[in-house]
């Protein structure tokens, strides 16, 4: 009996040290100084894990600029594109900054920041492949992470596709790879880094399907977030930190 | 065929996932285990309302998916102001379901022990409470101690599900680090590898644990 409460108090005491509050508003990130943003992590060079498991990249990098440019702390959370809203409206944590892209449909439940990079839809599909164009996904398979814009494009522009959903890019990259989809759907810089960095046997199909400007989401009925985030964004974009963080994952500037 | 060097320079990281999910396996085991006792408890209590509350816990958890109470409680709950973090959601989430189990698991220990036992024991003037807990529950446990097990392995690789709710166990890092290396054999491997050695251990402990009561039986 006395074994049992003692082990009882000590699962007691991991789950206190383990208790971690959620903030909202401006005040309250203040108060606690830490700024939570969730991303992915399966989605290089914006974010992902390098090789001593952190958690980097561009996303990252603007998301713990603004942070320190609110006067906290900046902690990046990763999980899955398809609960990343779902997430955010449960206060899980406080921004998603993990390079997703303002659309009407999403300006309904969440709110944006000024756009702080744009890029654009692009098809990749196995260098070996003889697809060439949009037309020739018809009744292909066609793989997009589960989510996006890209899932939404494809679902509506290419008929009879076959669509697959993936929980990141990584994932098709390998499924394209071994012939298990045809082509898939993504960011083009995220695809063109895949093919420069990782020898990844892809190539560029067409030319951008659209362009996206991407922003940071964070809950509604928060202006002064909105402000503090804004204030970064174009403070960071006029002493250069912008440029450099850009220069440095993407080798081009984003802006 | 297998890329060593990428086996190397990444354990590390994966053993600090599986450090996580150590963690939440035990949480959620002493907790899964209180839970169902006192479900076992419940379902062979006199009081009819008792029983209901018990049998219903039990069908409830048994009748749906893990998955689905996890993101019930981690994504659901908040929006009726009930925000716990993704540690606790996970940890909860896995002993209220493996607390089901237990309890059926318990229950079937506590009614194979004949009744003659708490009948003995009541005659010596033993109070209900005391016979249960002196003459029946320790009988009960080691009918129960092998079924238990079993529980308890099946909830050390039911850990892996919390790494949906952005818990970065040995699942979520091995998940991760595929995003950057593109080397989902050698990762799969080594979190498999991982979980074996946990559960492998666990089954070590309750045989030897097994072996210790039969001795005392004898």
């Amino acid at each position: 009996m006395k074994t049992l409460v003692l082990a009882g108090m000590l699962v007691l005491s991991m789950l206190v040290t383990a208790l971690s509050a959620s903030a909202e508003s401006l005040k309250t990130i203040k108060a606690e100084g830490e700024l939570s943003f969730a991303l992915t992590g399966q989605y290089p060079p914006f974010n992902f894990v390098d090789e001593q498991n952190q958690v980097t990249g561009f996303d990252v990098e603007i998301g713990k600029e603004i942070a320190r440019r609110i006067g906290v702390k900046g902690v990046p959370v990763t999980t899955a594109w398809d609960g990343i809203i779902g997430g955010l409206l449960a206060n899980k944590y406080d921004l998603i900054c993990g390079s997703m892209a303002i659309t009407p449909q999403r300006l309904e439940t969440l709110a944006f920041s000024t756009p702080y990079y744009r890029s654009g839809a692009q098809i990749f599909s196995h260098v070996d492949s003889d697809i060439g164009s949009v037309d020739d996904l018809k009744g292909k398979k066609v793989g997009v992470t589960l989510g996006t814009t890209y899932e939404e494009w494809v679902r509506n522009n290419i008929a009879d596709a076959d669509v697959r959903t993936y929980k990141g890019v990584p994932d098709m990259v390998l499924e394209t790879a071994n012939g298990r989809i045809s082509a898939f759907v993504t960011d083009k810089i995220v695809g063109a880094l895949a093919i420069k960095e990782k020898g990844a046997p892809l190539k560029l199909v067409g030319d951008l399907l659209y362009e996206e400007r991407m922003g940071i989401a964070f809950n509604q009925g928060n202006p002064e977030l909105k402000a503090a985030i804004d204030d970064a964004l174009s403070a960071m974009q006029d002493d250069g930190t912008y440029l450099a963080i850009s220069m440095k994952w993407l080798g081009i500037d984003v802006r | 065929m297998l890329d060593w060097g990428i086996i190397v320079h990444y354990f590390p990281f994966l053993l600090q996932g599986t450090v996580l999910t150590l963690k939440i396996s035990v949480i959620a085991l002493f907790f899964g285990f209180l839970f169902g006792l006192l479900a076992a408890l419940l379902k062979l209590s006199p009081n009819l309302l008792l029983r209901q509350a018990g049998a219903f816990y039990v069908w409830i958890i048994r009748s749906t998916p893990l998955l689905v109470q996890l993101f019930l409680i981690y994504f659901g709950l908040p929006q009726v102001g009930i925000d716990l973090g993704p540690f606790m959601s996970g940890v909860l989430a896995l002993a209220i379901n493996t607390g089901a189990y237990n309890a059926e698991t318990i229950r079937g220990g506590i009614i194979s022990v004949p009744t003659g036992q708490m009948e003995a024991a009541r005659s010596l003037g033993m109070g209900p409470t005391l016979a249960m807990r002196r003459i029946i529950l320790p009988q009960a446990f080691r009918m129960a101690i092998p079924a238990l097990g079993n529980n308890f392995v099946i909830l050390i690789k039911d850990t892996s599900l919390v790494s949906t709710i952005t818990l970065v166990e040995l699942t979520l890092t091995a998940q991760r680090l595929i995003g950057s290396t593109y080397k989902p054999f050698e990762m799969y491997l080594m979190a498999a590898f991982l979980y074996a050695i946990l559960t492998t251990t666990t089954s070590l402990l309750l045989g030897r644990l097994e072996n210790r009561i039969a001795v005392e039986r004898r």
